[in-house]
């Protein structure tokens, strides 16, 4: 057992930190949560600069080789300052092409992912909006030369900004191919962009008849049934990291306030009824902080652990939002403004206990690991 | 950061877990009730097992019998005893008094009794509550006036675990009582032989007697048995709660029962076995077993950080809160879920998981209040760990 960081990862938090308090102020946030995309393709843009997204990208295919631990250092730290960037999107989808791909589709994609050249970002959840790694919205017709793929895939994340989309599609030989889906200026793709409330850019995307090489399969059959759901759990243990570093700058800038915030003579976090629900939003933070770093640290090894996945969004769904309700509690009449920021935070908690997964989704894989 | 444990601590924790394996009777669900003579008897047995073994007082240093261990494997130690519902290990000698008077004590002081704490011969026990002293510990009455060589101790000490079966008290007194409150204390070492000692046995609420109040009429304690100076005892009285506050032992109750249940709820000869296959049930089983690794982790987490030199107080207190929270929710879930058997005590007639679900439960009330309340510990996480401002005090 290690709780500290290492050099490597010492290293990313302060430059995180300090990147991010300047780029990713607040009024960065609320832009693009505005709905504005030239603000959020400048971020993108020198979060690449920063060689962000080859991290974890491996040495031999141009990336850093760093583990989904290191990463999940970085994500922390996107995950406090509400950064709106396709980090995680970029890495989860890059990693299910390292451990699924063939030779020469990884040696044609990672390269320039690691670049940014190349944006791939998960689109596997339908109109019935399940993360369900056996559920898709999309059919494919095989042809000669690969897949066309008619259908809808929602809640896109960063589709604007992707170049491709990683898609479970059912072919028509009643099989499941997971395929890269180029969905920049493609034509057939509809792109319909969704008010998110987790102030990120999200899309639903149609599919009319798109176009997709054989040589952008990743897998088929239960290969692609297991990459979607190895897809799926990377993505839940990076929203649970994310919403880690929410919950610990929602827990200090609560303290911040209420130390500060002077009634009947004294500051309200002298109050033992707010000490409490301050010291109870300090568990939780720490409990999700525990399991989503345990669970990115099994990433780092083989494969990973089923159970330390799901337990970390369990416990980051369950928890999250909760913390952040309480912190308006803490803030009184001005934690209930527009102006705020504090909603802000609160939106995303909200809208991210359910991505990839609500607490529901994987407790029921956890049970099944339980043996249950 | 790792989430792994290194070979060393791997193999210490089979070791342990094999000689349990042996130790403990073959039909053994604990929890261990030390006024049973025949369990204070296995108790007696596996601490000199561990003794033998070298790992009853591995904590303490090498000058000292111990093996110097890490944080780490103390928290290995504590956490594979209690997930076995072993008795045998002795916190208020190895863990509370030891490492105290090898602070403050005399070089006689730890002449004598270091020895045999370590050789598990001598059974300790805990006097700092009093009938009108809880969370306000400072608040405490109890008397020891200087009388040539000896201190005159009266007053009464309650809530006190294994007194009944203690050779030994350490015990805070107050020493001054015209000086503040924390500045008149000093810490005794009371031999429970001494005349005008008087065990009044207290029943708990799950019907066991597992803590006593201890009387004092005019009790002589040798001068020479005073820790550190007079009326320091807040501060050396204060270095045996640091060892106590830890939710480890919680984690560890809580992770068995529930292995337990879930073993129950999937074997198809169990009387409510039907319950496995309803969604609610595997969601709210899982929901438990996420909490108890974050619980755990968060013991783990303390430990690592006693390894770095540091001394994790709020740490320690989340830990704390964490362990007993989770505790007392696995076994209200085992009650429920055991539905009519769950209210069944244990030694009825067609009780199932011998009826422990709910005696544990009912144990597991004192877990939350022991130790400082949760309600205190919440106080020094908001005060220690956050650093907000204390209340003004009156």
């Amino acid at each position: 057992m290690d709780f500290g960081l290492t050099q490597t990862q010492k290293l990313i938090r302060t430059s995180a930190r300090e990147f991010l308090a300047d780029r990713s102020g607040p009024a960065t946030v609320r832009a693009v949560a505005d709905g504005d995309t030239e603000v959020a393709a400048n971020l993108w843009m020198d979060v690449v600069e920063l060689g962000w997204p080859a991290l974890t990208v491996s040495e031999q295919h141009g990336g850093a080789g760093l583990s989904f631990s290191d990463l999940a250092v970085l994500l922390e730290e996107l995950g406090a300052t509400l950064a709106p960037v396709p980090v995680a999107e970029s890495a989860i989808t890059a990693r299910i092409l390292e451990r699924f791909g063939q030779d020469a589709l990884k040696a044609e994609l990672l390269p320039q992912i690691a670049d940014g050249d190349v944006l791939i970002t998960p689109a596997i959840v339908g109109r019935d909006a399940s993360w369900d790694a056996h559920n898709t919205g999309t059919v494919a017709n095989r042809t000669g030369s690969g897949l066309v793929i008619t259908g809808e895939a929602r809640f896109v994340s960063f589709a604007n900004q992707a170049t491709h989309a990683l898609t479970l599609v059912n072919t028509d030989d009643d099989q499941f191919a997971m395929v890269v889906v180029p969905i920049w200026k493609s034509p057939g793709v509809e792109q319909i962009p969704l008010n998110h409330a987790s102030g990120t850019p999200v899309y639903s995307l149609t599919f009319n008849e798109v176009e997709a090489p054989t040589s952008n399969i990743v897998a088929t059959g239960t290969e692609a049934v297991a990459a979607a759901a190895e897809l799926v759990a990377t993505g839940s243990v990076a929203r649970a990291t994310q919403l880690a570093g929410l919950a610990r700058a929602v827990v200090d800038s609560t303290v911040e306030y209420t130390a500060g915030r002077q009634q009947f003579g004294r500051p309200v976090g002298s109050f033992q009824a707010v000490q409490h629900h301050l010291a109870e939003m300090a568990i939780a933070a720490k409990q999700v902080n525990h399991l989503a770093h345990a669970a990115a640290w099994s990433f780092s090894q083989d494969g990973y652990s089923v159970d330390r996945a799901a337990r970390a969004k369990i416990a980051a769904s369950e928890k999250i939002a909760d913390l952040c309700w309480t912190a308006h509690q803490c803030h009184g009449a001005i934690g209930f403004t527009w102006e705020h920021n504090l909603h802000l935070y609160t939106r995303r908690a909200l809208a991210w206990k359910t991505d990839f997964g609500d607490a529901a989704f994987h407790k029921a894989i956890l049970a099944s690991a339980m043996g249950l | 950061m790792r989430f792994d444990f290194t070979p060393e601590e791997s193999d210490f924790r089979r070791k342990l877990s094999a000689f349990l394996d042996g130790a403990l009777p073959a039909d053994w669900h604990g929890p261990a009730d030390e006024s049973r003579d025949d369990h204070w008897a296995l108790n007696q047995q596996i601490k000199k097992g561990l003794a033998d073994r070298g790992w009853f007082v591995m904590s303490w240093p090498t000058e000292y019998g111990g093996a110097d261990s890490s944080p780490m494997m103390n928290t290995i130690f504590a956490e594979e005893m209690a997930y076995r519902r072993a008795p045998g290990h002795d916190r208020f000698g190895t863990r509370m008094l030891g490492p105290t008077l090898m602070r403050f004590g005399s070089d006689s002081q730890r002449a004598e009794h270091l020895g045999a704490i370590a050789r598990g011969e001598v059974q300790w026990c805990q006097g700092y509550s009093e009938p009108n002293s809880g969370s306000d510990l400072a608040s405490l009455q109890t008397r020891a006036v200087l009388d040539g060589d000896n201190f005159i101790v009266n007053g009464a000490k309650i809530w006190t675990s294994l007194a009944h079966r203690a050779d030994m008290m350490f015990m805070l007194v107050r020493t001054d009582p015209d000086a503040a409150p924390h500045k008149g204390i000093s810490l005794l070492l009371v031999d429970m032989k001494t005349p005008g000692i008087q065990v009044l046995p207290i029943i708990n609420m799950a019907g066991v007697h597992s803590f006593n109040q201890v009387v004092f009429d005019d009790v002589r304690v040798p001068q020479a048995n005073l820790v550190g100076d007079l009326n320091d005892g807040w501060r050396v009285g204060m270095t045996v709660l640091n060892f106590e506050r830890s939710g480890i032992d919680y984690a560890a109750w809580a992770r068995a029962a529930l292995e337990e249940l879930v073993d129950y709820v999937k074997n198809d000869d169990s009387l409510v076995s039907t319950v496995k296959t309803n969604p609610e049930v595997r969601g709210k089983l899982a929901s438990l077993n996420t909490e108890i690794e974050a619980a755990r982790l968060l013991c783990y987490d303390v430990a690592w950080r006693q390894g770095q030199g540091e001394v994790p107080s709020a740490e320690a207190s989340i830990s704390k809160v964490a362990g007993t929270e989770i505790y007392a929710k696995v076994l209200d879930y085992g009650t429920e879920l055991l539905g009519m058997y769950g209210a069944l005590e244990p030694g009825s007639e067609q009780a199932e998981l011998q009826g422990n679900f709910l005696k544990m439960r009912l144990f597991a009330t004192s877990g939350p209040i022991l130790a400082g309340t949760n309600e205190i510990q919440k106080n020094i996480i908001a005060q220690r760990g956050l650093n907000l401002p204390r209340a003004p005090r009156r």
